[in-house]
């Protein structure tokens, strides 16, 4: 803005200079003024005025415009800065004020800097050919000045004086002009300029808000006498430009709390930008050479884009962020969310048109690119947390902008049925239909080795995935998949990527199978795989053509046959079958129990097992067996008689102990549980259940379970294999015994990846459709799923060990 | 179902992402390989650990 606090030249009638030919006017109106139909040469009109009523502002010597659209269509606006000069202009002869009314090309704002008059040292009206024009294009104008405590008054009628400048009376304090015009119109009269006088309140209110937001502390006021209810808007904003952004986003989310605000001059150029990004995709940059918008930019523009992509650059090299993220941003990124308002005041601006829609007065692009090269790195140097998050915002521009480009390079690079464009790791399989191919994702390479050779060539297809492992710190490695496994990945499903490109009805096999190693690394190729898949393939979930193969854990071999069993439950159901074989359960009363109906007993231990495995860890698992066994959980037992419950429960205890450990004793506890307690070798030994626990649904279930076959129990028993035997006190003694049982004779075989396995094997277990089990993974809860990925990838340990624990995505068992 | 990149609801036309942008910045991660997952050695070791002799969860894969 221009500085007040320097008393301008004087401003009276000899700073006035004459251009004549206001006839012209009227023929083109369309040249001076805009459009005549559309009503932006109207609205033009008010614009002219108000500009003058701003350059007084600007020069510091009003502080209020007021703008009013009559009742009778007529428009006034009044400012309180000087007063136009009513003296004598020197060389026509009238005064001042008529010269500045009725010529072309009469204003104050033509003795610019190269004449030294400077009565204005910038201005925004359309070169001085302002207020002229209007009074041109009116039927009528009136123009009232306040200067010298008196007011004067003029009347024109079609650009031409029918009352000559004249003092109507005193008028002491008071300064200003108003000039109050009645359009030309097509209403009025046939051969009127514009075809209506239909003013816009809110085209109007926009434009003067502009204004009000660029001329900060400038009091506009806007007034609509026409609605029989008058509305009446004050537009006033200290913020200036800063605030004129918050206004502009006022209805999205800036991702900082304040805009950045710079201001400056650089050889007389004042340049004031105010700048944020907000969440959304849009670029807002408006570019304002002395109060009026740039449509379509120009050289403040140019200055501004460059300065910001290189600053921010800069700061994206030095402070780390561009070399951790691979990827290269342009201006365009730089600006996504931006909302910028970039305000030049410029002595004689050069525009590329009349309408002055593109600046291109060439001194102005260093001015602005040197502000902005040097504050906007000022700011970022002192602000790290706002500048983290926009470089962050920026560098996802260009990731999204990058992604889309690849996409569409990896998906026409080639077409499906052009066998020789496929990834030279891909062994493809020799069905073409689709619906009978499968495609086998086999993590490491010697695995993908043996699966090449196990599978079977005329429908499998095996690709090799490794997983790339990446030393981040000293002693911190991640695992990804590389950027060329995910493009070989696309390249062998056929169905291209992207949200554009992808197509499912291209993929080239019906079964995709993840074969990972079933470990941890394995188990976080699995999730990455899984999680690309349902981001970015979610047909391919969906359709129902993605699975987990299951390899075997274990291989057991007795003498000359070998088992493979998948899991732990399937390795324990192996060895109880083994262990029942020729094993006798012997009860204390002499019954025999061998067979199936020793299957059903171990069955009823291992549901026995479960239910005690829901209790709390703190409880003694041994005392909870033991008091189940004794009815202690029965219902309402507890609430009975407790003690005698505590003393049947000791006495089981002792029953089952060696001869030299008994003495176990029962006691009822303040929450009426029970204590059990003997002396050991001198030293007390106390095993507490809790009233609670006692009362417990565990407790509950654990007594249905118990009952069941609690005679079985009910005093010690010998399960009897060969020449072998073993003390029962309950049903997890019998469960150890007969497992043990069951591995004598074994050899058991972990595997810890599936590279352990030779191709036969592999074909055996795996891939042999009659005998391998695979998982299809069905996507029930898409948010959960991705959740955990996400937990994964974070840094925290807790959430990421229980992720181990309870694996990946929810897939459901698919026997084949 | 909230998007996976800005938290935003998703949209079905974009799942689980919110918009097409999203989509495209989570694809760019993956073609640059901007998804890690650390590997600790207390998880390695956590893996050689055998399993209790226990039913494990229904549905494991391994």
């Amino acid at each position: 803005m221009a500085d007040a606090a320097k008393k301008p030249a004087e401003y009276g009638a000899e700073s006035i200079k004459v251009l004549k030919g206001l006839e012209a006017v009227r023929k083109r109106p369309g040249m001076y003024i805009g459009d005549t139909d559309d009503g932006s040469g109207l609205h033009h009109m008010v614009y002219e005025v108000v500009d003058n009523g701003i350059d007084e502002a600007l020069a510091g010597h009003a502080t209020a415009v007021t703008v009013k659209i009559h009742a009778d269509s007529s428009v006034s606006v009044r400012d309180n800065g000087r007063g136009i000069p009513v003296d004598m202009h020197p060389e026509e002869g009238v005064s001042a004020a008529e010269v500045i009314m009725t010529q072309l090309h009469a204003g104050g704002k033509f003795n610019n800097t190269d004449e030294g008059g400077n009565a204005y040292k910038v201005s925004g009206g359309l070169h001085g050919v302002g207020v002229s024009v209007v009074n041109a294009l009116s039927d009528w104008l009136e123009l009232r000045v306040w200067r010298n405590d008196k007011e004067y008054y003029a009347r024109f009628e079609n650009g031409e004086t029918v009352e000559h400048v004249r003092e109507v009376g005193p008028a002491p304090g008071q300064k200003g002009t108003e000039v109050r015009f009645m359009a030309s119109s097509k209403t009025n009269r046939a051969d009127g300029t514009f075809s209506n006088l239909d003013y816009s309140f809110k085209t109007l209110e926009t434009r003067l808000r502009e204004l009000a937001f660029l001329n900060s502390g400038v009091r506009i006021i806007i007034e609509d006498e026409r609605p029989a209810e008058p509305v009446r808007t004050e537009l006033f904003y200290e913020g200036g430009v800063k605030e004129f952004v918050k206004y502009l986003d006022r209805s999205k989310t800036p991702v900082m709390p304040e805009p950045i605000y710079m201001v400056g001059e650089k050889n007389g150029i004042g340049v004031e930008i105010a700048m944020w990004w907000n969440d959304s995709y849009h670029e807002t940059v408006l570019p304002f050479t002395n109060n009026i918008p740039q449509r379509d930019g120009g050289t403040h523009l140019a200055g501004f884009r460059g300065a910001l992509t290189r600053t921010i650059n800069a700061y994206a090299q030095s402070s780390g962020i561009a070399k951790k993220e691979k990827v290269d941003f342009t201006g365009d990124d730089a600006r996504e969310g931006l909302t910028c308002v970039l305000s030049v005041k410029v002595p004689d601006p050069k525009f590329s048109s009349q309408t002055k829609d593109k600046l291109v007065s060439s001194e102005v692009r260093p001015a602005v690119e040197n502000l902005v090269n040097e504050k906007l790195a000022e700011w970022f140097e002192e602000n790290p947390g706002p500048s983290k998050v926009i470089v962050g915002k920026i560098i996802e521009a260009a990731l999204a902008r990058e992604a889309a480009r690849k996409a569409r390079e990896l998906t026409r690079r080639k077409t499906a049925l052009d066998v020789a464009s496929l990834p030279g790791k891909l062994a493809d399989c020799q069905e073409r239909d689709p619906a009978k191919s499968e495609l086998f994702l086999v993590e490491g390479d010697s695995a993908g080795g043996s699966a090449k050779q196990g599978r079977s060539r005329s429908n499998q297809a095996v690709l090799p995935l490794r997983g790339k492992i990446l030393n981040v710190e000293r002693a911190r490695f991640d695992r990804m998949l590389s950027s060329q496994e995910i493009g070989t990945l696309i390249t062998a499903l056929g169905t291209g990527i992207g949200r554009d490109e992808f197509d499912i009805g291209k993929l080239r096999y019906h079964k995709v199978v993840i074969m990972t190693d079933a470990d941890v690394d394995g188990a976080h190729i699995r999730t990455l795989l899984l999680t690309f898949f349902f981001r970015q393939m979610p047909e391919l979930i969906e359709g129902g053509y993605l699975y987990i193969a299951q390899p075997p854990l274990y291989k057991v071999a007795r003498g000359k046959s070998e088992v493979y069993l998948k899991d732990q439950a399937a390795l324990e159901d192996y060895l109880i079958e083994m262990g029942i074989e020729g094993a006798v359960l012997r009860l204390a009363d002499g019954q025999e129990i061998a067979g199936a109906d020793l299957a059903r007993v171990i069955e009823g231990a291992r549901s026995f097992r479960r239910v005690l495995e829901a209790f709390p860890t703190h409880y003694p698992r041994g005392i909870l067996e033991q008091a189940a066994l004794a009815g202690a959980f029965d219902p309402g037992r507890a609430d009975d008689d407790l003690q005698l419950v505590a003393d049947t429960v000791a006495k089981r205890l002792d029953m089952i102990a060696l001869e030299y450990e008994r003495g176990w004793t029962g006691r009822i506890t303040q929450d009426h549980g029970i204590r059990l307690s003997r002396i050991l070798r001198g030293v007390e030994e106390l095993r507490t259940l809790d009233g609670a626990v006692l009362r417990s649904g565990e407790a509950r279930r654990l007594s249905q379970i118990s009952g069941q076959t609690r005679e079985v129990y009910q005093r010690p028993a010998r399960l009897v294999r060969k020449d072998r035997e073993q003390m029962i006190h309950g049903p997890i003694d019998l469960l150890k015994a007969i497992l043990s049982e069951g591995e004598k004779g074994l050899s058991l075989q972990r595997y810890k990846g599936l590279g352990e396995m030779n191709p036969e094997q592999l074909w055996e277990t795996t891939l042999d459709p009659e005998a391998r089990t695979l998982l299809q993974v069905k996507v029930d809860d898409l948010a959960e799923a991705d959740d955990i990925f996400t937990k994964l990838m974070g840094d925290v340990v807790e959430p990421r060990r229980e992720f181990i624990q309870q694996n990946a995505l929810s897939v459901e068992n698919l026997d084949f | 179902m909230t998007c996976p990149i800005c938290g935003k609801p998703g949209d079905p036309a974009y799942r689980p992402f919110c918009s097409r942008r999203c989509a495209d910045v989570d694809l760019g991660r993956w073609l640059t390989e901007g998804y890690r997952v650390p590997v600790r050695p207390e998880e390695e070791d956590e893996a050689e650990r055998p399993d209790l002799p226990d039913d494990p969860p229904q549905g494991r894969p391994h």
